[in-house]
């Protein structure tokens, strides 16, 4: 880690114009497909003439673009296109919620334990080693499977399973803040330990805060699409992107629309946001190994 | 002599099959090639020949058939043990270890159905070369029973005293109370070696669970844990074949990939789960694959838990039951495969009664059954009485496509009469957990079998004393009662003669329709497939898995 | 030396302990438990229930079953898989091996691959060719591995029949062609995100070295430039890339799960799901453990690499 932060970034200033532009044509492609997504989430569902969760045993396994139904129907004779951006209100809120929590929780837990370099910080620290020890879908899985199902749980589960990231970038830049002058003289004016954490240092690694809470808004849409794949994520009726495609396999020969839609959406929402997420690490000027 | 014995179980195979047939299409379902090609002409092979692959979705992983197993643990154990005597597809007994089935007639069993003789072979060797004897079968009963040893069900075991070793080939014990389904128990008792279990420090953790011997038709090969068991021709078999070189259980984890293999090639017969119902129609074009639908004795039903209040109100079980769309989810979602049924029993049980009153599909009629009992629409337009809202919980193993299809289209139905569904799946390690054993679901989507082997007693699932959350010892998770049913099912456990008991099982069943205590949908149906130059592969709906009868497997030539 | 070892082995044996007190409290609170597979046997009573729940010791207070299991371990002995019946170390090593086949096939692609495509990247900036592989690598890093896999499945099997849908051979067919056919997919589909990654840290990497100034003395020497770059500069720039290496094992393993889940591949993957599914949690808590272990052993290998590779970092 550290060896990757020692570069000498002043070289990259020559083309940083150009850069800076290219990045943002990505991160401003990214913002517009996201902002789209999301208005067709929370209006399409009313423009549509089909309800998300409306049965219809005799238009099952409609392929898209035939008769009425646009993006075809599942097999139960749903419509697809009004069951996919139903979905993305779920699949959106909940990577957004996740992002928060784990943010929040990131935050935290990354202010105190570089704020407090001794026992505290080294304990904290441990433990988000550990977090990070095991792959996440392990804990994710054996978390899903403890809790009941609903989306508020499954957005709880994502938070607690991808916070330790946030808590690193932030641990780190508050270790090279604290021994800062602005820092030490607030200490010596006598400030509470908790406002110099949340008041002084915390507003100058907003930046790294914001690129990971981006970055983490990704994570959390691909993680619920891998839970509620495997079966142990949102439950249906309710639709998410990710139990849309749990079952896909099955139809795969004879119904790949249902495979290939969601995914596809899945993928457009998660590139948007980490073209977004690029973005902003180039114009708030962080520098991070982190993607 | 061997030759001989062959044609006449194919004959006998053939007019069962026959007879299932008939059941089948008089009930609307199209079954074709049920046999595969006509037998004529194929013979199995002097000397075991080849090798066959069986896919299985589920692993098989307990070999000692005494310890607690799954289905496809009992697809093993069928190849590589034998109990004292099998059960026929058509459920009546056949001998197996012992020279005949023990019955009150034959002297088996003593008119109160308390003492009991069994007559062994004298010609069985264990794969070692071991003599078979009656000490084996001793050994066996006791194991089960031991507070040491891990065992699976210990039902009518438990009742066996004084286990008396006459002879080598004689054996006798005292029951202490007459149980009738203890032939359908030990039916599903493997014996095993007493010369090495019993030497084992502990049987729980001895060598043989990971290296079986048995005397069945096959002795155990090799594993491959996580991907497949193999097992060899046992030349020494005292019973009909082996035909075949070697026997393979393949474990393949995912319907679509099992059924990719089997179109493949790479298996030859499709086990446990079999085919599922989507891909049926595209199966029977296989060029070279015969492809069956076979009914099993598992009974899709919604359990209903009685002692919410909802419940307690036979109009709102009637209504509910009358508000769901039977046939169109047999139709539409399981591509009218299964059977719509209206008990626990399979049809093709000699107990079945045909005579229950058919549900039809009929909203008025739910709505009036609930109009007149009183419940009327509340807030939401669901509808309510002396504060209890029409409205709960229906749960069952997530991940289930089907099953969670037609639990969706149910919650529609429902909608519409006023009655609110609401759906919550559990991972299988929980649904099956406390939530199913303790009662904590309101209703479940559940498919059971409650058959054990061929036998019609159902004491333990719906016996007053039988649930687990009021302290019962059986599975009535439903929190069943009805003072009339209990007397019957104990009428029944203790009643030998046939005749007698088809009467008391089918008054069950009619006094269970008339309660309604839990929702029969239907039957289940299952697509079954294999190389059709495979012979002998013959369905039992009294066993749990289809490789019951591997010794009669066959390549035609 | 020496001490900066015992440190890191010490730091980890705590890190252990925290993972085995964090799963083993997640596993058994769980409602369920390992006897739901026999719940609807038929035949099957509360009683028997009862009576096999004993037996498997599944009554005791919680913290008991963990000191007990901890202390086994401590023997080196992981417990029995309640399914199995097998020790839990011979079931995970038996899974072992296809994990880390797929594993180590994926990641020597994906580093041969990664590598180049960073160096390529790096050395023509900005040109199409780097902007193609920038946002393609971001677009592979958005794809979820599950559904690439079952894209792959559809062209690859259902449409062109190239490739088989799973499984790790062929029965009855142990050849290393077979073998291989059956690897390509899985592998590919694993790579998919490894390779993004690996370019990307590459890239970054080579443009750090390529502006120091020893590169520019090489230059200045009148060295070629394809000499400056094999010497002198891919050689620094993978440094980092072994801590990468090593911090990248936990996204590698949990996407080999999630791939192996696709193409049933006998691995720890599935291995996993499967035992999870029946509740097996000595073998769960086993695979958790060995997980953190492989984690922690290939950052400590990758740090002391980079300590020996670079001595700069050997002063702290």
């Amino acid at each position: 880690m550290s060896a990757l932060a020692i570069p000498a970034h002043t070289s990259w200033w020559r083309s940083r114009g150009v850069r800076r532009f290219a990045r943002h044509r990505l991160a401003i492609i990214g913002l517009v497909m996201i902002t789209l997504l999301t208005l067709a989430c929370i209006v399409g569902p009313y423009l549509l003439p089909y309800d998300s969760l409306y049965i219809d045993l005799r238009a099952r396994f409609a392929p898209p673009l035939t008769g009425y139904h646009f993006l075809g129907t599942d097999p139960l004779g749903r419509d697809v296109a009004a069951r996919l951006l139903e979905a993305g209100r779920i699949s959106l809120l909940v990577g957004f919620f996740a992002m928060l929590l784990s943010t929040m929780i990131g935050t935290l837990i990354g202010v105190v334990s570089g704020y407090y370099r001794g026992a505290v910080g080294a304990t904290l620290m441990r433990i988000v080693d550990a977090f990070l020890s095991f792959p996440s879908i392990f804990l994710l899985l054996a978390l899903a499977a403890l809790l009941q199902p609903t989306p508020i749980m499954i957005t709880i589960i994502i938070a607690l399973t991808s916070w330790m990231e946030v808590a690193r970038i932030v641990e780190a830049e508050v270790r090279s803040l604290r021994e800062r002058d602005f820092v030490q003289a607030s200490r010596m004016m006598g400030l509470s330990s908790a406002h110099i954490m949340f008041r002084e240092i915390l507003p100058n690694a907003i930046g790294p805060i914001i690129v990971a809470a981006t970055l983490t808004v990704a994570r959390a849409i691909l993680l619920e699409a891998y839970v509620s794949f495997l079966g142990y994520g949102i439950q249906p009726p309710l639709p998410s992107w990710g139990n849309m495609l749990n079952g896909a396999q099955q139809y795969l020969s004879t119904a790949p629309w249902l495979a290939i839609i969601p995914g596809i959406t899945i993928t457009i929402a998660v590139t948007s946001f980490n073209f977004i997420g690029d973005g902003l690490r180039d114009a708030l000027d962080v520098r991070s190994d982190h993607m | 002599m061997r030759m001989t014995d062959q044609k006449q179980r194919f004959a006998a195979t053939r007019r069962q099959a026959l007879k299932m047939l008939g059941i089948t299409t008089a009930a609307g379902v199209f079954m074709p090639n049920l046999l595969g090609r006509p037998a004529f002409g194929a013979t199995p092979p002097e000397t075991p020949t080849g090798r066959i692959v069986v896919g299985f979705s589920q692993e098989p992983t307990v070999f000692n058939p005494l310890m607690p197993r799954i289905e496809v643990d009992d697809g093993v154990h069928f190849s590589l043990f034998d109990t004292l005597f099998r059960i026929s597809p058509d459920g009546s007994f056949t001998p197996g270890l012992a020279t005949e089935v023990p019955s009150i007639e034959n002297g088996g069993i003593s008119e109160d159905g308390l003492e009991w003789r069994v007559k062994l072979r004298d010609d069985v060797k264990w794969h070692d070369g071991e003599a078979f004897t009656a000490e084996d079968v001793k050994y066996t009963l006791e194991l089960i029973v031991n507070p040491n040893f891990r065992s699976w069900r210990t039902t009518g075991h438990t009742l066996v005293r004084d286990i008396t070793v006459v002879s080598p080939t004689e054996i006798t014990w005292k029951m202490e109370s007459a149980f009738a389904p203890y032939l359908s128990f030990l039916a599903d008792t493997f014996i095993v070696p007493e010369h090495i279990l019993g030497a084992a420090e502990d049987p729980n953790t001895a060598p043989f669970n990971n290296a079986p011997v048995g005397t069945g038709p096959f002795k155990w090969g090799s594993r491959t844990a996580g991907d497949h068991v193999e097992l060899v021709a046992n030349t020494d078999y005292f019973g009909d074949g082996p035909y075949i070189e070697r026997l393979i259980y393949k474990y393949i984890p995912d319907l679509t990939v099992l059924y990719t293999q089997f179109k493949s090639g790479d298996i030859d017969i499709i086990g446990s789960q079999y085919i599922t119902p989507d891909n049926y129609e595209e199966a029977k074009t296989l060029p070279g694959k015969v492809i069956t639908t076979v009914s099993t004795a598992t009974v899709e039903s919604i359990y209903l838990n009685m002692e919410r209040p909802q419940f307690k109100d036979l109009a709102v079980r009637q209504a509910i039951y009358a508000a769901i769309d039977k046939q169109t989810i047999i139709d539409a979602l399981y591509y009218g495969l299964p059977t719509p049924t209206e008990t626990y029993m399979p049809q093709e049980s000699a107990y079945f009664n045909p005579d229950l009153p058919k549900q039809s599909y009929d909203v008025q009629k739910a709505k009036q059954l609930l109009d007149e009992a009183g419940w009327v629409a509340g807030a939401g337009g669901i509808r309510e009485k002396d504060g209890v809202r029409l409205s709960f919980t229906n749960s069952t193993t997530s991940g289930n496509h089907l099953r969670e299809q037609a639990q969706q289209f149910i919650q529609q139905s429902l909608a519409e009469v006023g009655i609110e569904m609401k759906i919550s799946n559990l991972p299988p390690a929980v649904m099956w957990g406390e939530f199913w054993t303790q009662s904590q679901f309101d209703t479940a989507m559940v498919g059971v079998i409650f058959m054990i082997g061929a036998d019609p007693d159902v004491t333990y699932r719906f016996h007053s004393e039988a649930i687990p959350v009021q302290g019962g010892r059986g599975a009535n998770t439903g929190q069943y009662k009805n003072p009339e049913v209990d007397a019957l099912l104990e009428e029944g456990g203790k009643t030998f003669d046939q005749e007698k008991r088809k009467a008391i099982y089918r008054e069950v069943q009619a006094k269970i329709r008339a309660d309604l205590p839990f929702l029969p949908l239907f039957q289940n149906m299952t697509v079954r497939g294999r190389d059709e130059r495979i012979e002998g592969v013959e369905p039992n709906i009294n066993t749990r898995i289809d490789t019951w009868n591997t010794g009669s497997y066959y390549w035609a030539s | 030396m020496a001490g900066y070892l015992f440190n890191r082995l010490w730091q980890s044996v705590v890190l252990l302990v925290i993972v085995s007190i964090i799963g083993f409290a997640v596993l058994n609170l769980t409602p369920g438990g390992p006897l739901s597979q026999f719940a609807l046997t038929p035949g099957m009573t509360q009683e028997a229930m009862d009576r096999i729940a004993e037996q498997m010791g599944l009554n005791r207070p919680l913290p008991v079953q963990y000191l007990d299991w901890g202390w086994r371990l401590l023997q080196g002995d992981w417990g029995t898989s309640y399914r199995d019946g097998q020790p839990v170390l011979d079931v995970i090593g038996r899974h072992i091996t296809a994990t880390l086949l797929l594993m180590g096939t994926s990641t020597a692609f994906s580093i041969a691959i990664g590598t180049w495509i960073g160096i390529h990247g790096a050395t023509r900036p900005y040109s199409i060719f780097d902007y193609t592989v920038t946002i393609g690598a971001m677009v592979a890093l958005s794809i979820p591995t599950f559904w690439f896999g079952l894209v792959g499945i559809y062209i690859f099997t259902l449409e062109l029949g190239w490739l088989p849908a799973g499984n790790m051979y062929t029965i009855g067919d142990g050849s290393v062609l077979n073998y291989l056919h059956h690897l390509i997919m899985p592998s590919l589909v694993l790579s998919l995100v490894n390779v993004a990654v690996w370019s990307r840290y590459m890239r970054t990497a080579t443009l750090d070295v390529i502006n120091q100034e020893f590169v520019k003395t090489a230059r200045a020497k009148g060295l070629t430039e394809r000499r400056v770059l094999m010497k002198h500069v891919v050689g620094n720039a993978m440094v980092p890339m072994i801590t990468l290496a090593g911090m990248q094992l936990p996204s590698i393993l949990g996407g080999a799960l999630v791939t192996e889940t696709v193409f049933t591949w006998p691995g720890m993957g599935r291995l996993f799901l499967d035992s999870l599914g029946y509740s097996d949690y000595p073998v769960v808590m086993g695979l958790l453990m060995v997980s953190a272990i492989l984690v922690l052993l290939g950052s400590l290998i990758a740090d002391l690499l980079v300590a020996l590779v670079d001595p700069r970092i050997r002063v702290s």
